[in-house]
């Protein structure tokens, strides 16, 4: 006797594989975590760095001063203006970019922990297409991505408020944040599917999988200033979305074919 | 139609040979028991037919598929060595989100059900990194069941239970396969528990099939012998030994003449040498007893 079964598309696979991964990710404590770190972090970095503003430092073996310089505006708590380049200072670095490497933290934890429990036994048996793991792994680590970048930016609000930093918009204006903001959501498209390569190929190796992400993610976080300045463009938008939607879909079909090809267990 | 059948299965594991050309005919509705020795290759064809790893060679079909099939195996259900939960989520949440990914639409009512069928109802609250190893056992059991499987690949599942726990194991399993047509492929190594369920076995050594057969025929080459106790075992062993060619000590303490032959004559035999004897009755050999001796006359 011939056995009938059910006919899966691959709207209703990916659809309710969204819904085990945004169950999981959002009943993880870790994704709190992040998101409380990325609130606070800006505020302390805002308060402190206008608390010290002004304080000069002399190295004693060298003599060389060194004057700690307080942000101009909370904006740049968010990015810097496009003619300061790749700048090294404190304040061309510590602002939202650094969410880059929080969200590693937080994708890498997340993908690694089925393969470490063993839920990819239950997952994988009944799923036969990699390819719906691996794109819901990456549209949930966006939208987790997305969300600590938007609760860093609600952090670098509060910290402006409460260092009292101006909210002057000065040559970027209104627009050029706006859309320096959109392109700073978007550009997280390009580095989550770096993250869930490395963790697929480092499966139960959460600490492979993050060294593996923050290698890479050096490399392209000198890059994030040039690409996202404060003084954004409707053409940096375009050029993160697009890089987004590209490294997706490779980085996605190579993570494809890394678990078809790949022992599961 | 079979519901798994393995053509040539070949999988290395570097150096390794895994699997030699492994074959396996499991027919629809069976409890198949698939039995080896450890490192012989049960855990990887498990694992091959349930998508885990990927074989080198050969054929593996579900239901007439191939097993890489997607309708196909939303129909299977695992548990292969642990079951995969999250420590740190309840039994209820895991159960559920096994649920959602196997998109049951009454999740809620489909969760409780196989708690119970489990006997786990009351420990849905608890953390399952706080569970017992018998508890997760049957979890996993539970989990596997979710969804209506029409194939159940267990791994060692009565590991760690206590008789009662194998018991309900027993009793679910035997109920999924002949009231539900649920086809279960089961490895263990408790032989004696495997017997009271499987109506199909499979023995495996050294990543190839020794021989597949049915509870029936297995029954059929499951030898009977003779066991008797008299006062004087030792001289008792040893006039039986010179007069049947195998005659072996049992643990419970009887002496056992394997020979065809019929009691009354043993008792007239040992009689005629002056000893009296005390007990005597016939049997046949279990099935870890029938595969200790197949497996001492590959050797």
């Amino acid at each position: 006797m011939e056995m009938k079964f059910e006919k899966n598309t691959f709207g209703a696979r990916l659809s309710s594989m969204l819904k085990v991964d945004f169950r999981r990710m959002f009943t993880m404590r870790l994704v709190y975590i992040m998101l409380g770190i990325c609130l606070v972090a800006p505020i302390l970095i805002l308060v402190m760095t206008t608390m010290m503003d002004g304080t000069v430092t002399v190295d004693p073996q060298t003599g060389v001063e060194t004057t700690i310089e307080a942000f101009d505006s909370t904006w740049q708590a968010i990015s810097s203006y496009s003619d300061a380049g790749m700048s090294m200072d404190m304040t061309g670095m510590c602002n939202l970019n650094l969410v880059y490497f929080g969200a590693a933290v937080l994708v890498c934890l997340f993908v690694t922990e089925d393969f470490r429990s063993g839920y990819a036994k239950n997952l994988f048996t009944v799923r036969a297409k990699k390819a719906d793991y691996v794109i819901s792994k990456t549209i949930v680590g966006i939208v987790g991505g997305m969300l600590m970048i938007l609760a860093f930016f609600l952090g670098a609000m509060l910290g402006g408020v409460i260092s009292g930093l101006p909210f002057d918009t000065g040559t970027a204006g209104v627009s050029g944040i706006v859309m320096c903001v959109i392109s700073k959501l978007l550009l997280i498209a390009v580095f989550v599917p770096i993250y869930v390569l490395a963790s697929v190929v480092a499966k139960s190796k959460t600490w492979m999988s993050l060294v593996g992400s923050l290698a890479v993610g050096m490399l392209l976080f000198m890059m994030i200033p040039a690409l996202t300045p404060l003084d954004s463009t409707i053409m940096n938008v375009v050029l993160c979305l697009a890089g987004g939607v590209l490294f997706s879909a490779g980085l996605g079909a190579v993570s494809g074919a890394v678990l078809k090809k790949s022992s599961l267990v | 139609m079979n519901a798994v059948e393995i053509k040539g299965l070949t999988k290395n594991f570097g150096p390794k040979q895994a699997l030699q050309g492994l074959n396996m005919t499991v027919p629809q509705g069976a409890i198949y028991g698939f039995i080896g020795e450890n490192g012989s290759g049960k855990s990887t064809t498990e694992k091959i037919v349930c998508g885990l790893i990927h074989p080198d060679g050969g054929s593996v079909k579900l239901f007439g598929r191939d097993y890489t099939d997607a309708d196909v195996r939303a129909k299977v259900g695992v548990l292969i060595e642990a079951p995969g939960c999250f420590p740190n989520y309840s039994v209820w949440n895991n159960m559920m989100l096994q649920a959602a990914n196997l998109r049951i639409s009454n999740a809620e009512q489909e969760v409780v059900k196989v708690l119970k069928m489990v006997r786990m109802e009351g420990a849905a609250g608890n953390k399952y990194k706080n569970c017992s190893l018998g508890m997760k056992q049957r979890i996993g059991i539970a989990m596997a069941l979710l969804g209506n499987p029409v194939l159940l690949v267990l791994d060692e599942p009565i590991n760690g239970l206590d008789a009662d726990g194998m018991r309900i194991m027993r009793e679910v399993l035997t109920d999924l396969a002949q009231n539900h047509g649920v086809t279960i492929v089961i490895s263990s190594h408790i032989l004696g528990e495997l017997e009271k369920i499987a109506t199909h076995y499979g023995i495996v050594r050294g990543g190839k099939m020794l021989c597949e057969m049915t509870a029936q025929e297995l029954e059929a080459s499951c030898r009977t012998y003779t066991a008797l106790q008299t006062k004087d075992m030792n001289r008792t062993k040893m006039l039986l030994g010179c007069k049947f060619s195998r005659v072996e000590e049992d643990e419970a303490g009887y002496i056992r003449v394997y020979d065809m032959v019929q009691p009354e004559d043993i008792v007239t035999y040992l009689y005629e040498n002056g000893i009296l004897v005390s007990e005597i009755k016939t049997d046949k050999i279990s099935l870890e007893e029938y595969y200790i001796d197949l497996m001492k006359e590959g050797r």
